[in-house]
């Protein structure tokens, strides 16, 4: 019986080892290339926020130092407070848009494939291009449209927008939105098509409302799709950088405190002062946000698989 | 019966209002560009915007070809957007299988690994790869760039995510048949995945094709630079050539259309239906 | 024990990074092990310019081929590279060099990041600005030039005083070999057309302001601005240190408030465009002064061959009859102080041959490459009558005589002395301007921000 026993152990460990091979094999030729050329670097530089390097002299190992240091410097932590405000508006708005979008363009329509492309368009457009038709709009001028319409519709103050302190994140999170959301479309319309047509069939057949097919079928078929959307959303948003530069640093480059955001910062730190060990312990930090974020995440795919 | 017909049509028609002023948002930009591109740097940035130029510069469309040598990095950049949207698309495809349908050690840990590196900026831990790879010989080389992009953690989570939508009896009922996980891989999977693969290679295509930090860094050597660098090439110290910019930048903006419309057509429901029941 | 454990494999992993990167350039084995063994003062550097003498009369004179390398940007836009190059390869046959173009809007963070590490061949650099030269010294990635200076008797007073604005802990890194000075452009159609006088080369602020706003006209649709300020801190800020009494870099910043006053008032007064506008817009100076609505601007002399050849090129035709004077000046100052910026040659510790390297740096920064850089229109750093009047013979340049006299300085200010702490002094400066120039804050309120923001910087 315990011989018996071992044997069939012995068996499934063989067999599981086997099924581990095969596994690896799967994953091996992208994860040397990964492991090699970007998981290597990025374990080494984030290290470096624990020592001081400016990327030639020799390496000084300093604690916590970097960690004091940047959270000591008003800048960074005006860049920490702007990227989580910043994240916390512009992932649901994006997401809900995206969606909002994918099933619209999913219907049975003329011209379905245009309307598609010039959705997507914002996203691989020249930034300068999408920028400058934005500021056109969002003017700090008195003259601007949508100052124009403040003025006369609503009978407000004309806004400064980007260039000022108290309006120049809510200018970014819109033109981010605006921007990327046809990405995030595409996702979800690739999402769409694995969904089973049978399901919606035996969901009328019930006598299903469209918005209880939306609630009871759409949406958790969806969830894989919106687990991924929803953590590149919050990865991407907390290293958004170059929309900041461009709109807030508008002609002269210069981000104040209203405005940066980390990677900013991090740019900073690394290229124009050479503190690499600051700017790694910056990155770590944006680093365990993210991290934490993403657990959360997957304790609720997990839930769902569960169910 | 009638008011069920009327109904319908108040809705198709309050959706295509919604899609033309959308439509109309989204092309802005797009009219911007190609105004700007027949302008004199000059003009490009004076308000009021002038969307029809008076006298519409043409010449930007030449001079773009003989100011820089745009050719060649059109090719360059062709040719290592094909090789890491190829490279990619296998590889990702490939590991994603073993994430979503394969029980295997480490599994959970290895991917969450993979998706937390997509959260470390690239500036943190440029100066490191970038003396790994010249320690390497690979400074200066195509190749690096073909390494930097081909095996992305981000493939592999998107694929992952599609994968896991597909029924896991699919696979089951495979694997009794006797199929081996690379034959469920190649002849269920794959073909299953189309929207997928297509989403995947639009972006990494975009992202490719419009990468320029990467190729600045790396590439010193002007016959190996790519599109965007050369863009940045018509902003020189003390003047920017914008018109010019628009010009390429709206020729660089066709092959990217072209693979979006291209692949759309995969973009259609009830594929898994059919193989469900087929 | 932890900590103990990290740092070594810190050391460890750096030590692996060098060692590979050594196996490519065998000449910088030392310089790497060097720096593995935490030594701060690179002891080979500091030999090799002993034995420079001897090696560089040697590299001269022999035949043996040489191939420089040189990092710079904007190869196809810059004018004098080839000359320079052809001018230096007809007395050295033996000599050749190749551009290694870098790009010019991340020029400091691509160069900064080939020379990380040891694995660099980079001969020559062109250091762009002062941070970007600080931040390269820090490094220890450039050579110290003291010693080759003095050996091969290279006369430093010829640059003006400029190198001693540049001169860290007492060593000079670098050579200016390029110099822009500000001037104040203006266009003559403007002036005629409101029956005013020209700006002169002997102007005061006040005389300025009074001029600017005689020329302006408010109508909307038609406006003629009477001054241009491009939205660099520079424009504005730097104008206070002219008088010589205070510096950019000492953390007190009360005399910058007469000329944010100014600016402020001709912003409210239509004078000038508005900053936040602008700043959003991202107008360029350039388009902004070829609109032919601006009267005066003030602006670096790269302008200068800007203004030629766009106009030659037939694109700016509202602007095609302009001029120049000296800045404007403090009450009681001598005309003729003014800011400069320069653009320097320098070698780095990793150099291949690092005596060619010097010998060419010498040539491009002294008086054969002066004359070239002068015969494209160009400002070198070393200058003198000869060469101001070859700058103000080039076609196209503005044929009074007042023009030709506003190169002349008595005075010259960088914008940005060398500092150990420049870069992050600059960010202070710059969110401060940028506050107050969109009157988010007030001129009090943003100064005494910067005191209090560059003294902490200063205190580090």
């Amino acid at each position: 019986m315990a011989a018996e026993l071992t044997a069939m152990e012995k068996n499934m460990r063989r067999r599981q080892r086997n099924r581990n091979l095969v596994a690896y094999s799967f994953i091996a030729p992208n994860f040397l290339g990964f492991a090699i050329f970007t998981l290597g670097p990025i374990i080494l530089a984030l290290l470096m926020s624990f020592a001081e390097w400016d990327g030639s002299n020799a390496m000084k190992f300093v604690g916590l130092n970097n960690f004091i240091n940047i959270f000591k410097d008003e800048r960074f932590v005006s860049a920490l407070k702007n990227t989580i405000i910043y994240s916390v508006f512009t992932v649901p708005v994006t997401l809900v848009m995206a969606l909002g979008l994918a099933i619209l363009l999913n219907q049975n329509i003329k011209g379905k494939s245009f309307f598609r492309t010039v959705t997507f368009f914002p996203y691989v457009a020249s930034l300068v291009a999408v920028a400058a038709v934005w500021n056109m709009l969002f003017t700090p001028a008195k003259g601007g449209i949508v100052n124009q319409i403040l003025m006369n519709v609503f009978h407000t103050e004309p806004l400064k927008w980007a260039a000022s302190s108290s309006t120049v994140m809510l200018t970014i999170i819109m033109f981010s939105v605006w921007k990327n959301m046809g990405y995030y479309m595409v996702i979800y319309l690739a999402g769409l098509q694995g969904i089973s047509e049978d399901l919606y069939e035996a969901a009328s057949l019930d006598g299903a409302n469209a918005w209880q097919k939306f609630i009871n079928i759409t949406v958790p078929q969806l969830k894989p799709t919106t687990f991924f959307v929803t953590i590149m959303l919050t990865i991407n948003c907390f290293k958004v950088y170059d929309i900041v530069y461009m709109l807030a640093g508008g002609s002269n480059g210069v981000v104040n405190k209203s405005a940066i955001v980390l990677v900013y910062y991090i740019y900073e730190e690394a290229f124009r002062n050479w503190k690499l060990g600051q700017a790694s312990a910056s990155a770590l930090v944006l680093f365990a946000i993210v991290l934490v974020v993403t657990l959360i995440q997957f304790r609720g795919e997990k839930n769902y698989a569960n169910d | 019966m009638k008011s069920k017909k009327t109904n319908r049509i108040i809705g198709q028609v309050i959706i295509y209002v919604l899609l033309i002023c959308l439509a109309i948002l989204m092309l802005v930009p797009f009219l911007w560009m190609i105004s700007a591109s027949l302008k004199f740097n000059k003009d490009v940035f004076v308000i009021p915007f002038e969307w029809i130029p008076k006298e519409p510069r043409w010449q930007n469309y030449i001079d773009i070809w003989t100011k820089i040598p745009l050719a060649k990095f059109t090719l360059n950049t062709a040719k290592l957007t094909i090789i890491v949207t190829l490279l990619q698309l296998f590889t990702s495809s490939f590991a994603a299988y073993a994430f979503a349908k394969l029980d295997f050690k480490g599994r959970n840990v290895l991917f969450l690994a993979y998706v937390a590196t997509i959260a470390v900026p690239w500036q943190v831990y440029m100066v490191p790869q970038f003396m790994f790879m010249r320690s390497l010989g690979l400074a200066d080389t195509h190749l690096a760039i073909i390494i930097l992009q081909a095996f992305s953690a981000f493939g592999v989570f998107l694929m992952r995510q599609f994968y896991e939508g597909i029924p896991d009896s699919l696979c089951e009922a495979a694997r009794i048949d006797g199929m081996t996980e690379y034959g469920i891989y190649s002849k269920i999977m794959l073909p299953l995945s189309k929207p997928a693969l297509s989403t995947l290679i639009i972006f990494t295509f975009v992202n490719t094709w419009n990468d320029f930090l990467g190729p600045l860094i790396y590439l010193t050597t002007e016959s190996k630079k790519t599109l965007q660098i050369g863009l940045k090439m018509f902003i020189s110290q003390y003047s920017a050539e914008y018109g010019l910019i628009m010009a390429a930048s709206v020729l660089s903006l066709i092959p990217v259309f072209i693979v979006f419309i291209s692949l759309q057509k995969y973009f259609v429901a009830g594929i898994t239906t059919g193989a469900v029941k087929g | 024990m932890k900590k103990r454990i990290l740092s070594s494999l810190l050391a460890m992993t750096m030590a692996a990074l060098s060692i590979t990167a050594c196996g490519g350039a065998a000449e910088t084995a030392p310089a790497s092990t060097d720096s593995a063994a935490q030594t701060q003062e690179a002891a080979p550097a500091a030999e090799a310019p002993a034995e420079a003498p001897a090696e560089s009369a040697d590299a001269a004179s022999s035949e043996e081929p040489v191939n420089l390398k040189w990092a710079l940007w904007d190869v196809s836009s810059t004018v004098y590279y080839q000359p320079l190059i052809d001018a230096y390869t007809a007395e050295h046959p033996n000599v050749t060099v190749e551009m290694v173009d870098l790009g010019s809007t991340d020029y400091s963070t691509v160069l900064g990041t080939q020379l990380s590490g040891a694995g660099s061949d980079f001969d020559v650099v062109t250091v762009k600005d002062v941070p970007g030269y600080v931040s390269l010294v820090n490094k220890g990635v450039l050579e110290p030039l003291n010693d080759r200076i003095a050996a091969d008797g290279v006369d430093l007073s010829a640059y003006n005083g400029v190198t001693d604005q540049v001169t860290i802990d007492g060593n000079l890194y670098e050579l200016p070999f390029r110099s822009d000075i500000w001037v104040l452009y203006y266009n003559k159609d403007i002036f005629d057309a409101a029956g005013v006088d020209y700006p002169t080369n002997d102007m005061t602020w006040d005389e300025y302001d009074k001029l600017a706003r005689s020329v302006t006209d408010t109508t909307a649709g038609s406006e003629i601005y009477g001054a241009h300020y491009h939205t660099w801190r520079s424009t504005i800020q730097l104008d206070g240190i002219l008088d010589g009494k205070n510096t950019i870099v000492d953390g007190a910043y009360e005399f910058t408030k007469p000329y944010y006053e100014m600016v402020l008032n001709q912003q409210k007064d239509g004078v000038c465009m508005d900053y936040a506008t602008l700043k959003t817009q991202g107008l360029h100076y350039s388009a902004a002064f070829a609109q032919g609505n601006v009267a005066t601007m003030n602006m670096g002399s790269w302008f200068i061959a800007t203004l030629i050849q766009k106009i030659k090129d037939g694109e700016y035709t509202d602007c095609t009859n302009w001029g120049m004077v000296k800045y404007p000046h403090a009450e009681g100052v001598e005309a003729g102080s003014t800011l400069s910026t320069i653009t320097a040659l320098a070698v780095p510790t990793s150099a291949p041959n690092k005596d060619a390297a010097w010998d060419f740096v010498k040539f491009v920064s002294g008086e054969q490459g002066a004359e070239v850089m002068a015969s494209t229109g160009n400002i070198p750093a070393m200058t003198n009558d000869k060469i101001v009047d070859l700058i103000a013979s080039m076609d196209g340049f503005p044929t009074d005589e007042a023009s030709k006299e506003a190169l002349v300085t008595s005075h010259t200010y960088l914008e940005m002395p060398a500092n150990d702490k420049s870069s992050e002094i600059e960010t202070v400066l710059n969110e401060q301007h940028d506050l107050i120039m969109n009157e988010e804050v007030s001129v009090d309120d943003g100064i005494a921000a910067m005191n209090e923001g560059v003294s902490a910087i200063l205190a580090q």
